[in-house]
């Protein structure tokens, strides 16, 4: 016996998301999903936001295999910090979120940062509830992630050129690939930063700024 | 200790394809239950190129988890659905070898639609 099922897999996920959603935009609170491979500054691109003087109050998901120094990094900056270990999984899902969301001050928070698991996969895949998904690329990485890693790009409303201080001693081509993220995604907004520096910081902080205010 | 750090653990998945599974595993015995039948013989996907998700994959992790459920002999049928677009300029459709589009084919614009390539879908299922 055949029956139809027609039937999206990741629905499940995308229903929680949804639900997330609504709990952050019920809290007037902006969320930002931000992914990158392990490495690339996630974290230090956190201090550094967090470093600059902004009217923006963030609260910080953080998503690990394994351990927590990550939140205790930005557990310094005094702000309010939620540490998952997933145990293995490659990405944060929605379900992971819905279940710490309450411990987070909400009302006293307008941005949530979502510290997504360091991979340039999976995370792109599964909505954890945010307002926008903004990916970190470390000029190391090499100039081939965006036609190896297209869905990632085409996800993101932002991308991050992290270590731009260190373009002087690599051969990595910065304008391939701003030209092909630009390809997959064309209103993708490109930052050059420097987290070790703190150059590109400002602007980047003041895009983000602007766009909790539209949110 | 910081006294604002909170931390919560899950032990759940591994790959990627893993959480898919169960999703997957979770919808067809639901359905199975609904439609009044106690065995799901196979399922028939539809996965697209640019949908991230690796075919053998997804079938090794069924595979591994469908133990001790209505699938525990299922087979999983994976129809791989290639990307295609829509040009926005010359209005051409097309499509591609890769996981991704750059450019219209025939006349070059950067603006296009994906039309498909991201499916992650459950099409229907034999039970028994």
């Amino acid at each position: 016996m055949k029956i139809k099922v027609v039937a999206k897999i990741l629905e499940a996920n995308e229903r929680i998301a949804q639900e997330n959603r609504r709990i952050f935009d019920d809290a007037g609170v902006f969320v930002v999903n931000l992914m990158s491979a392990p490495g690339a500054g996630k974290t230090s691109l956190l201090e550094k936001t967090l470093s600059e003087k902004t009217d923006l109050k963030i609260g910080v998901i953080e998503g690990d295999i394994a351990g927590s120094d990550d939140a205790e990094r930005i557990g310094r900056f005094g702000v309010p910090v939620i540490q998952i270990n997933t145990g293995g999984a490659c990405h944060l899902d929605a379900n992971m979120i819905n279940e710490v969301i309450k411990e987070l001050p909400l009302n006293e928070l307008n941005v949530v940062f979502i510290e997504n698991v360091g991979n340039l996969v999976c995370p792109a895949e599964f909505k954890v509830g945010e307002d926008m998904k903004v990916m970190l690329l470390s000029i190391t990485e090499g100039h081939d992630k965006p036609l190896k890693y297209p869905l990632m790009f085409q996800e993101s409303s932002a991308l991050l050129l992290n270590k731009i201080d260190l373009a002087p001693y690599l051969d990595v081509d910065i304008n391939k690939i701003k030209r092909d993220a630009l390809s997959l995604n064309p209103n993708i907004m490109i930052f050059e930063v420097s987290c070790k520096t703190g150059e590109g910081i400002a602007d980047w902080v003041k895009w983000l700024s602007n766009k909790t205010e539209k949110g | 200790m910081l006294t604002k750090k909170k931390r919560r653990s899950f032990l759940r998945d591994r790959m990627h394809e893993v959480s898919i599974a169960l999703d997957l595993l979770n919808i067809a015995t639901e359905q199975c239950r609904k439609s009044g039948y106690s065995k799901i013989e196979a399922i028939n996907l539809k996965i697209g190129r640019a949908s991230g998700i690796m075919p053998d994959a997804l079938i090794f992790s069924f595979d591994a988890i469908k133990k001790d459920s209505l699938a525990d002999t299922a087979l999983l049928n994976i129809e791989e659905v290639p990307v295609s677009g829509e040009c926005s300029d010359c209005s051409s459709k097309f499509t591609v070898d890769e996981e991704y589009i750059l450019s219209c084919p025939v006349c070059n614009s950067n603006s296009f639609n994906i039309i498909s390539g991201r499916e992650m879908d459950i099409i229907d299922m034999e039970v028994s």
